[in-house]
């Protein structure tokens, strides 16, 4: 295994060798919506030196650049899917409520851990004990070995904490990569890799670069951002994943972004339509600064689309990912590189 | 002396039982387990079938102790033009759970290819691109739709990684200790009886007679092979134990044992070696 990374670093150039370590440090940080400060913490600590922020209280992490009043805002996630304790029941067992949408069975019978303020506790998702010829399992609980409720909360277990499973940033053949909620510390990771390099002398307007919360249960952190600039925003840029097709098991009708081709123009999803126009202009800007880019429709939401009915357009842009919300998701550095370019360039240039 | 009390820990029934289920031996496919044991114990030795023994005492009555040490696991079965690979399951039969292959699906495992371990993930359905599936009554997922996706874009590349037709698949391992000394592990309850008998042979107890220790291979396929090639070959045995310990959760990701367990039984296996009950 040593032997093997080993390898694929040497063939690792610069960009992508810094693309993973500012990558990794973000996916082996946990924070299911709601309970970000780990995440904004590791965001803190990998931005550029010069970089000033600012926390609302809604939690999301500003970065303003430039001058003026009606700025570009590009906003990236920090909130991942995940668990939270609804209940601690009287055999010391967890009840859950989930915080986003994933398939429930990725996490049955698989180690567990919950987040607290200081050491996480570890546990148990409990494998079903009924329905066994049924892919889908009755609702999950946790147990932290516990028989007792008053044992549950003698190891520091509460209501209202958080629950993931263990995850670890794992490199895979080529530039390939896998872990966990990368939808979207990928995003995060392509807005300080753009800060990192920024010309702030080439700045024409102010750009407000959002690390935002509680995307995954209904873009809430967003929405605050959205409310207080309102229809003084220039123009918005979600960089968020676009779930692709690109795997044996999904649909080719749409979606089917390659990976390592490049960022993608997320320009038709759920929540919202970039104008064409607005397509072609990124697409002359990608072409100009040589920036690998795809143009495709996806499924999901995101964080733009909250400044949409304050008459802003949403321009998202994301990167292939295959296996969205599962323990298991898989992407390719180069695309990251590329968003990154290009985040910067709709920074500088447009 | 400090090292002395490493070596020790090293050693304990805690210890090894963390270090066997962080182990993967596959069914017919035990060779990196076995290659741990012979080094673990001096003067074991490994017969034509993978079965590692370690002969204590000498002289009548002779006895066998025993545990399996294979698990229920995947090969590679086909290598797809675009680089994933599909499986083959290895043991099981049918008592397996309708519920086994779905706890590799979207979940990392590690590949032992010829150029070392690789890791890769098995393939699932996107989550935003499920389009209303699974519906609630589908039946689970089953081995014959899984796809590793090592990172591989060919072939060629698949195979440049050391990976081949055969290739031992699982679950990447991550034992899990949580609550008053619990250890969660796939086919944790297995190792954990290895790792008290392993615990045990160490402690070189006194012994009555001849014991022979064995860590049996093809436990969980064609009809017991390993076990029965240790009776055949170093029996008859006047006496035969084979160990267990309970587990919680059996053949699922998080089986679970008490090490509380593997201590007792490590403790009896001591007292059983020397000839008592």
């Amino acid at each position: 295994m040593i032997l093997l990374a080993a390898l694929l670093a040497v063939q690792d150039t610069s960009r992508i060798v810094e693309a993973q370590s500012v990558l990794a440090a973000l996916v082996e940080s946990y924070g299911v919506s709601g309970m970000e400060a780990p995440v904004r913490a590791t965001v803190q600590r990998l931005l550029p030196s010069w970089a000033k922020t600012e926390t609302d209280t809604a939690g999301n992490l500003w970065v303003r650049v430039g001058q003026g009043d009606t700025p570009v805002v590009i906003v990236a996630h920090m909130d991942e899917i995940g668990f939270r304790v609804d209940t601690i029941n009287a055999d010391g067992t967890l009840a859950l409520r989930n915080r986003g949408g994933f398939i429930l069975s990725l996490f049955e019978g698989k180690p567990a851990l919950i987040h607290t303020d200081g050491r996480d506790i570890p546990g148990i998702f409990l494998p079903r004990d009924s329905g066994f010829t049924r892919r889908l399992p009755p609702p999950l609980r946790v147990s932290v070995g516990a028989t007792s409720r008053a044992g549950a909360e003698s190891l520091g277990v509460k209501v209202g904490q958080t629950i993931t499973m263990p995850k670890q940033y794992v490199r895979l053949a080529g530039t390939r990569a896998t872990g966990r909620s990368f939808d979207d510390r990928m995003g995060c990771a392509a807005l300080i890799l753009a800060l990192r390099r920024l010309d702030r002398a080439k700045l024409k307007h102010a750009v407000v670069f959002v690390f935002s919360t509680r995307e995954e249960i209904g873009l809430e952190g967003a929405g605050a951002v959205a409310h207080r600039l309102g229809t003084g925003t220039r123009r918005v840029h979600a960089i968020d994943t676009f779930v692709s097709a690109d795997s044996p098991l999904e649909l080719q009708n749409f979606a089917v972004a390659p990976l390592g081709q490049g960022a993608v123009a997320r320009a038709l999803d759920n929540s919202s339509i970039t104008p064409p126009a607005y397509v072609d202009s990124l697409a002359q800007l990608a072409r100009a600064r040589s920036i690998a880019l795809q143009i495709g429709t996806t499924n999901g939401g995101n964080d733009g689309s909250m400044f949409v009915p304050y008459g802003v357009v949403d321009v998202p842009m994301g990167w292939p990912l295959r296996y969205s919300h599962s323990p298991a998701e898989v992407v390719d550095l180069k695309d990251l590189v590329s968003l990154a370019d290009l985040v910067r360039a709709v920074a500088e240039d447009w | 002396m400090k090292v002395l009390l490493l070596v020790l820990a090293l050693q304990s029934p805690d210890s090894l039982s963390v270090r066997f289920a962080g182990m993967t031996a596959i069914t017919g496919y035990e060779q990196a387990m076995g290659d741990s044991l012979l080094a673990l114990l001096p003067g074991a030795t490994r017969d034509r079938l993978g079965n590692v023994t370690l002969s204590l005492g000498r002289g009548a009555p002779k006895r066998l102790v025993y545990c399996g040490l294979d698990e229920i696991g995947y090969v590679v079965g086909n290598i797809t033009d675009d680089g994933y690979l599909t499986l083959r399951r290895v043991g099981g039969g049918a008592r397996l759970s309708p519920l086994f292959d779905q706890q590799i699906e979207g979940q990392r495992v590690t590949l032992f290819g010829t150029r070392g371990p690789v890791p890769g993930v098995v393939a699932v359905r996107s989550t935003h691109l499920t389009r209303g599936r699974p519906q609630p009554g589908e039946a689970p997922f089953t081995v014959d739709n899984a796809y590793v996706d090592v990172g591989a874009g060919s072939r060629d590349d698949a195979l440049a990684l050391g990976l081949s037709l055969l290739t031992p698949v699982s679950l990447s391992k991550r034992p899990h200790r949580y609550g008053d000394r619990l250890l969660a592990a796939p086919s944790a309850g297995r190792r954990a009886a290895c790792a008290a008998l392993a615990a045990a042979a160490l402690k070189k107890p006194p012994v009555r007679g001849t014991v022979v220790v064995a860590f049996t291979v093809q436990s969980l396929y064609a009809d017991t092979a390993g076990l029965k090639t240790v009776v055949n070959s170093q029996g008859p045995f006047a006496e035969t134990r084979g160990v267990n310990v309970p587990s919680k959760y059996p053949d699922t990701t998080v089986e679970t044992v008490s090490l509380r367990d593997v201590d007792a039984l490590a403790a009896d296996l001591v007292k059983w070696i020397g000839g008592g009950r």
